[in-house]
């Protein structure tokens, strides 16, 4: 008999195997679809509630002794703050939670400040909430701004000019909008789970077509059959290919689905029919890749549990990649496409990015993932051929 | 007709080398059934694994039908139905959906399947069973389902690992009068038991294993008249040198 009707027979077997496990094929299916959209829609509106803040939004400041220093209540009015007297014990106001950030005025303000002296304006803050750092840190500017202010007319009502006291001028200019920044962390993370689901999509039927079966002692009457190990290795590969990638198919859908919902950066992300069929075509080895070695090590284990213990690795593994980018930024060169994973990030997210990829950058990336899962697949063969293997007891 | 010469096999081990197999030669016609007896170590499932081609032997050889496995171990394998000591069942599938599985890896349409397995089905009294899950199966249920399994092909050679291990007084009979339908039919059946009666019982030739050797061989009578014992029983103890590890 052909490998090839084989192949087909054993996959359509262990499809209809799983097929009958609605929970696992449940899980399996679902999983991803819904946990992508809700990752992209609530990282979405989380930047988008904490840009909101950020604007400059009108802030309330209780203030104990607010009438003790009327121009600098005024000049805050002017950076949108508005100092409002304070309720009686602002301290354990903050603490309740019930004010992000107060301010003291000191009783000895307005002597200090016609003696010249240092005036003292305290912010009160609680530092373990970590709400109040923005609110905080915009008060204690538009303090600063007002001292520096003040100083710099004291020092030319002297005849000095106020730039001597100041050395250098140090400033910072973020040009990174909070899209792009969301975008950073949708980058980090988009490609890491379809990379992860394409690795191990397969993973539940794999293990138990393999390991299980062992375990379960069909594979001794299984191997006593003429069909061909190499062609039941393929088929089982085959079956865990095909739910891999209807599970990515889903995923890729639901992506879409929310990037139309979704506002900002999403929304930018090309996901057109098109690029999920792209995509699926670049997770394509990644598939072949999982599957093959999940059939190697689970082949080589002694028991299902056995197996199921090399799931915690293997779902670590596609992320070195991304944390080393993350940790030691470089750019895209010819070499990362051939790297396992890292190759498949980069590639995912030119196609998320909506960029060129050059025949080279193709060549060099088909060429090596397909060469690693050729390379898998005949280990995992040559397993199967081991005499060892059929003997479960 | 299946033909051992001479077979070794040895297992490394942590605990070092084991001399699973040292000397198993016998030969099992067609019509006829074979019994393998022995206690329990004695090498009777690794001799019927090297039968079916999933083990090789260290030296000796094996024919059947004339073909050696380890020249065309998918000739061998097509010729041979076996129920191995493993006779594990998908529980997901039903009994038919698992036999027809079979069916079609070696190459069986769909239809000459469906043909077969009714067949089967009715000779070893599974109707009731064929359309359930085999979820739950009793360990009867799961053996008829798997010797269906290995039938299903239509094999000249059976050869079947203690194939009433587990099994109730009465599946045990039918399970026999199965076995003698077999023969008749002229398939060359072997069999492996740790279990005089049965093997007294049902057997026409009876090959003894002990310390992976053949120490003795013959039909019940010239089992008898070599020993000069009157029962059975006491050959058997005779020729293996202890009644330790047999089951009467």
């Amino acid at each position: 008999m052909n490998a090839l009707a084989t192949l087909w027979i054993v996959m359509c077997k262990e499809l209809r195997d799983i097929a009958r496990d609605r929970r696992t094929l449940a899980l399996t299916l679902l999983l991803g679809p819904l946990l992508l959209p809700a990752i992209i829609l609530g990282m979405g509106a989380m930047a988008e509630k904490k840009a909101r803040t950020q604007i400059k939004k009108e802030l309330e400041v209780p203030t104990i002794g607010v009438e003790r220093a009327p121009n600098l209540v005024a000049f805050l009015a002017t950076q949108g703050i508005r100092a409002v007297p304070a309720p009686e014990d602002l301290d354990q106001a903050i603490r309740d939670q019930q004010v992000e950030v107060g301010m003291h005025i000191s009783g000895n303000f307005a002597e200090d400040w016609r003696a010249g002296r240092p005036a003292l304006v305290e912010v009160v803050v609680d530092t373990t909430q970590r709400d109040s750092s923005i609110p905080q840190a915009r008060l204690q500017g538009a303090l600063r701004a007002y001292g520096s202010q003040v100083g710099t007319l004291r020092l030319l009502a002297r005849g000095v000019d106020a730039s001597v006291v100041q050395a250098i001028s140090p400033g910072v200019r973020d040009v990174a909008t909070a899209e792009a920044k969301r975008g950073r962390v949708l980058a980090v993370i988009l490609p890491y789970f379809l990379i992860l689901t394409a690795f191990l999509g397969g993973a539940a039927l794999m293990l138990d077509a393999t390991a299980g079966e062992r375990e379960r002692q069909s594979l001794e009457p299984l191997l006593a059959t003429p069909a061909a190990r190499g062609a039941i290795v393929s088929g089982k590969i085959a079956a865990a290919c095909v739910l891999g990638l209807v599970t990515l198919l889903l995923s890729l859908l639901a992506i879409k689905l929310s990037s139309q919902i979704a506002t900002g950066v999403a929304r930018q992300m090309d996901v057109s029919m098109l690029s999920i069929a792209r995509m699926l075509f670049v997770l394509l080895p990644m598939l072949l890749i999982g599957t093959s070695l999940l059939t190697l090590l689970a082949a080589s284990a002694k028991s299902l549990k056995e197996a199921q213990s090399h799931m915690t690795w293997l779902m670590l593994l596609p992320m070195v990649p991304s944390m080393m980018l993350m940790v030691n930024p470089v750019k895209t060169q010819l070499w990362q496409f051939a790297v396992p994973f890292l190759g498949q990030n980069q590639m995912l997210l030119r196609v998320i990015r909506g960029e060129q990829v050059s025949l080279q950058e193709w060549g060099v990336y088909l060429g090596c993932s397909l060469g690693l899962a050729l390379v898998l697949w005949v280990a995992a063969v040559m397993r199967y051929r081991q005499e060892k293997l059929a003997i479960s007891t | 007709m299946i033909i051992a010469h001479d077979l070794h096999k040895s297992f490394k081990t942590r605990a070092g080398v084991v001399q699973a197999v040292s000397g198993v030669g016998f030969e099992a016609r067609d019509g006829q059934i074979t019994g393998l007896l022995g206690p329990n170590g004695a090498g009777k499932t690794t001799t019927l694994r090297m039968l079916y081609t999933l083990m090789q032997p260290d030296s000796g050889h094996i024919e059947v039908d004339g073909i050696d496995p380890a020249r065309d171990p998918m000739a061998v394998r097509r010729a041979l139905g076996v129920l191995p000591d493993a006779r594990g069942v998908y529980k997901r599938l039903t009994a038919r959906e698992n036999i027809a599985y079979f069916a079609r890896l070696h190459g069986l349409s769909t239809s000459v399947a469906a043909e077969r397995i009714a067949r089967l089905s009715a000779a070893l009294d599974m109707d009731e069973i064929l359309d359930r899950q085999t979820e739950g199966f009793s360990q009867g249920q799961r053996t008829k389902t798997a010797i269906a399994r290995a039938l299903v092909h239509d094999p000249r050679n059976v050869i079947l690992d203690e194939p009433t291990n587990g099994l109730d007084v009465m599946t045990t009979r039918a399970m026999r009068q199965f076995l003698f339908r077999l023969r008749d039919e002229g398939r060359c059946v072997i069999l492996s038991s740790h279990i005089m009666q049965e093997v007294a019982a049902l057997c026409d030739r009876i090959v003894i294993i002990a310390r992976g050797q053949v120490v003795a061989s013959g039909s019940a009578e010239e089992l008898r008249a070599q020993t000069g014992e009157s029962s059975l029983e006491d050959a058997f103890v005779k020729v293996i040198g202890s009644g330790e590890g047999l089951q009467a």
